[in-house]
This record gives structure tokens, C-alpha cells and sequence, in this order.
């Protein structure tokens, strides 16, 4: 859907509930035991539908993190499925993880762009997995893929940070750019593990602001997983609290108890 | 003296026990041993230098004024010690760079594979790049182009190993970013980890062919061409007012390179 979308999008705030439709990403039973014993998602199951910003709350090692590293592979899952685009990406390998992969854009809590190139071309590189032929091979970027990332810039209003170098943009603009490379991949699910954790306020308010907008105005299914229960609650349709790995509550964000929430961070052994 | 009050001088500064004394005695007695014996075995005679005077005034007198009429035919035998070192140093960057990219821990696509380059990296840097040219020499024949061989092999040593360890110390967050993008190996290479690689890169190469010029001027001793080849010939002949001009060329080429090299560094960011 972004492939053709215009241009001239708006993408000022509105006031559109989400959550319809059926749901993209399907995560059912997930479990992840480490090696050391310790179980850091315990059945975990969500759906997740396109147009919907849901957000992750939890401590620190309640498992908010793993879950989507299991989401993406960066982390092998005990057992469990992400059903995905009709497969499920838990049995997935090689080339068809890879491909399955470039559907799902994943936003960390650094940038982690390339710092000594611009931002246009470090947009461009999200585009990558559609282009395996020699030329990128050898650190070319496709001229197509490079207007489009202007065109993402733009529609993030970000086009004046196009040539700046990557190592001159601030927290935020960063971050931006960031999200930026992850649309250069046309996704339909977008991961942001912990993205404003390193952002003043204003920046991250500005960076909850477009991952929301882009849910809506896109139709992605985006999961976020934050620390401030206050962001949360300003930003998420649907709110998922996780603790020692377990499930405890996943609800629309106006039926919430704010002691729910709290329980979440009370330190007691499980 | 109250300042102190509160500082327990015993505890703070304790005595060094028995056993570090007695260690410091040993340390020192085995650096004597090692001092003396190098200095009998590489047969040490201070005195030589008093004798020797008469022999290196002689030299001195013998070289002067140095002979201009060698210069052109210095010049082309400079441009051929520099064109080795340039050779040899290109050569060996092309090469040193995928080496290094298997020889990195962080990037290397398997274990056997990372064991190998280290290997191929231990072996050319062990071995000095003298006696690769007299191995090249040997097997290729005289002139400048053994020398280049054996300049190349031994940089790629030398160059692969800096190099891995530079690519060691890269931020792995863009590589892992663009991995989930579902870009494929080759990729990431070029496009994350090479950018932020370039000047460090270009850094250490131009440091290598520094290095490269001076060992390019000893390696005309071994038959390898170049300006050291023409010192090799002139101080077999006696002609002492060519070697002193030889040797002021050398001199000017090696600061020249070197303060080049300096400067195109400190440019680079």
C-alpha cells in the first residue's frame, strides 16, 4: 500500500479509532525458554490488525523485548507460531525468512543508521532485500529506490535532512529517518523495540505521534513496545502488559485500570 | 597531621610483603642476565667506535661533493622505488579487504573460514618482505617486480590484520538493522559496514605505503630494482660522491612521502 501511495498523503492527526479488519500478524503460544533455565515468554498469543498501534508495557525482563526479537527471528522461539502473510515465520529459513522478513520493519532504540552517509541513501538501503543484483552488491543504491526515499522523507516531513549526514542528525531526526528506512521497505507490520527510550520528550512525542499516524493512514499493524505507561496510554489503541514473560492483560486502551498497569512494575519474585 | 585522622596509613599504604621483594630481586637479576648475555653474544665492543673514527672520516672525505652527475639516472630509479611501493600497496589493499572481511569475528561467515584467513594473515605477516623478495627474486628473476610481489604479500599480512581489527570495533546496529530488512550478506558489507569503515581504511593504507617507500629502498638490495639497487652497485664500485647523493635523494624521497601521507591523513574524517 505504500508502494502507491501518493505523495501528497496528510498526515495530520485524527481522531480514527483502529483495530478493524482481521488481523495481520498472528502470534500464538510463543514460549522462549533461554539456556539458562530462565523462561522469558511464557504462551504468549496476539493478534495484531493493520491500521492498529498496539503497545507493549512491562518491566524490565518481563520479556516485552524478546517478544519481538521472536517476532523477526533475531531470537529463535521454544515453540509456539507467528503466522504472518498466510505462513508461519517460526518455521521459516534462509531465502524464505529473508523474504518473509522484508514485510516486517523493526525500529530500535538507537537509529542505527549508517553515520557517515546521508540520510536519502540510508532511507534507500531499507530497500534493499527487493534488490539482489551486483550493482548493490557493491554499494550502489537503485536510482528508483532513492527518489522513493526522498518521496518518504517528504511525507515525514524530513525532506531537508535528505543530504545531511547521518552523524549530524539529532536524537529525533534520527529516529525519524530511522522509521523512514523501515517504510523504504513497504512493510505491513512495524516492530519498534523500545524507540523513544533514548528521545527527549518532545522528540518522543513527535516519534509516537507519526508511528500512530502511519498505523492509521497506512494500514500497518504496528507493535511498540515502550517504558512510560504515560505514552502509552496518550498514543496506543490496545494496550498488552507483560510480566515475567506472561500475559497479563490486552485491552483497548479506554478500558484500561490504571492498577493493572501498576501491577505490572510492582518487583515481586514471580 | 589531623587532616588525616580518618586514614588508616597501614591499611592505605601497606609494606610490600616478602614475597614482592623478594619477586622485584628476581625481575631484576633475570633483565641483568638478559641485558649481558646480548651484549656478549652480539659481540658489543664500545672501543670500535674510538678506532673506527679515522675509517668513517675517510668514508666522509671520499663522499664529498656528492656526485651530481648520477641524478638523472637517480631520478628514474626513484620513480621506480615509489612505483613499487604504490604497486605493492594497491595490490595488497584489493586484497586485504575481502581477507579481512573473513578474518573479522564479528562478520566472518564460519569458524574454519575466520581460522583460515588468520592463517593466510599470520603467514604473510610473519615472514618479512626482504625475504619474500628474495624469494620472488628466485622464482620471477631480477628487477622491480618481485619487489612489488614481495611488498604486496607481506602488506596483505599486515594490512588484513589492522584491518580485521578496525571491522571488529564497528557499531553492529546499522549490520543488524539491515539484515532484518532481509538485505543479503554481500550487501550489508558494502552498504553498512564499508561506509563507516572508509577512512580508517584509507588511513592505515596510506600508512602502509610510508612504510612501503622505505622497504621498497632496502629491497633493491636483493636485486629488486630501484634507487637501493643503485646504492648497492655505487658502494660495490667505491663511488662514494654517488652514494652521498644517493643518499640525500633517498632522504628528501622518504620525508616527502611521509609528510604526504601525514597530511592526506589528517584531511580524511
Amino acid at each position: 500500500m505504500i508502494d502507491s501511495a501518493p505523495a501528497e498523503v496528510d498526515y495530520s492527526p485524527t481522531g480514527a479509532e483502529a483495530g478493524n479488519g482481521d488481523a495481520i500478524l498472528e502470534i500464538e503460544h510463543l514460549v522462549k525458554d533461554y539456556p539458562s533455565g530462565l523462561r522469558a515468554l511464557d504462551d504468549v498469543s496476539l493478534h495484531v490488525g493493520g491500521g492498529e498501534m498496539v503497545v507493549v508495557l512491562g518491566a524490565n525482563g518481563s520479556g516485552k523485548s524478546t517478544l519481538l526479537r521472536c517476532i523477526v527471528r533475531l531470537i529463535e522461539p521454544s515453540s509456539g507460531a507467528v503466522r504472518f502473510g498466510g505462513q508461519d515465520l517460526a518455521q521459516l529459513s534462509g531465502a524464505r525468512l529473508r523474504e518473509a522478513r522484508r514485510s516486517i520493519a523493526m525500529i530500535f532504540q538507537s537509529a542505527n543508521l549508517v553515520k557517515r552517509r546521508s540520510a536519502l541513501s540510508n532511507v534507500a538501503t531499507g530497500s534493499l532485500g527487493r534488490h539482489h543484483d551486483l550493482a548493490t552488491a557493491f554499494g550502489r543504491l537503485p536510482r528508483e529506490e532513492m527518489l522513493f526515499a526522498g518521496e518518504l522523507l517528504q511525507r515525514l516531513g524530513l525532506l531537508h535532512l535528505a543530504n545531511k549526514r547521518a552523524d549530524t542528525l539529532s536524537g529525533g531526526e534520527a529516529q525519524r529517518v530511522a522509521i523512514a528506512r523501515g517504510l523504504a521497505q513497504r512493510p505491513r507490520v512495524l516492530l519498534a523495540d523500545e524507540p523513544v527510550a533514548s528521545l527527549d520528550p518532545e522528540a518522543a512525542e513527535e516519534v509516537l505521534v507519526l508511528l500512530k499516524r502511519l498505523a492509521v493512514h497506512d494500514h500497518l499493524a504496528v507493535v511498540c513496545v515502550l517504558h512510560q505507561p504515560e505514552l502509552a496510554l496518550r498514543h496506543a489503541h490496545r494496550l498488552v502488559g507483560l510480566r515475567h514473560g506472561r500475559m497479563m492483560f490486552d485491552v483497548p486502551n479506554s478500558s484500561v485500570e490504571p492498577g493493572e498497569i501498576a501491577a505490572l512494575y510492582r518487583d515481586s519474585p514471580a | 597531621m589531623s587532616a588525616h585522622a580518618s586514614v588508616d596509613a597501614q591499611v592505605l599504604l601497606p609494606r610490600p610483603g616478602f614475597a614482592t621483594v623478594l619477586w622485584r630481586l628476581v625481575l631484576t637479576i633475570v633483565g641483568a642476565a638478559l641485558l649481558g648475555q646480548s651484549l656478549v653474544v652480539a659481540k658489543a665492543r664500545p672501543q670500535d667506535l674510538v678506532t673506527g673514527v679515522t675509517g668513517m672520516a675517510d668514508i666522509l672525505r671520499r663522499s664529498m661533493p656528492p656526485d651530481v652527475q648520477i641524478v638523472p639516472r637517480a631520478l628514474g630509479a626513484a620513480l621506480e622505488t615509489v612505483d613499487i611501493a604504490l604497486l605493492g600497496t594497491c595490490a595488497a589493499v584489493i586484497l586485504a579487504i575481502p581477507l579481512s572481511i573473513l578474518a573479522a569475528e564479528n562478520v566472518t561467515p564460519s569458524r574454519p573460514v575466520y581460522l583460515g584467513a588468520r592463517a593466510v594473515i599470520a603467514v604473510a605477516r610473519a615472514v618479512p618482505d626482504l625475504i619474500w623478495a628474495l624469494l620472488f627474486v628466485t622464482a620471477v628473476g631480477l628487477g622491480p617486480f618481485p619487489g612489488v610481489l614481495a611488498l604486496a604479500v607481506h602488506s596483505i599480512g599486515m594490512l588484513g590484520r589492522l584491518f580485521a581489527e578496525t571491522i571488529e570495533d564497528i557499531d553492529m546496529g546499522p549490520v543488524q538493522a539491515l539484515s532484518i530488512t532481509g538485505a543479503n550478506p554481500l550487501q550489508i558489507v558494502s552498504q553498512a559496514i564499508f561506509p563507516g569503515l572508509l577512512p580508517s581504511l584509507i588511513g592505515i593504507s596510506l600508512y602502509r605505503l610510508d612504510e612501503n617507500v622505505r622497504s621498497s629502498l632496502v629491497l633493491g638490495f636483493v636485486g629488486a630494482g630501484g634507487i637501493g639497487f643503485l646504492i648497492l652497485t655505487s658502494i660495490n664500485l667505491f663511488q662514494y660522491r654517488q652514494v652521498s647523493t644517493l643518499l640525500i635523494l633517498m632522504f628528501v624521497l622518504v620525508t616527502v612521502v611521509e609528510r604526504l601521507a601525514a597530511h592526506i591523513r589528517t584531511r580524511i574524517r
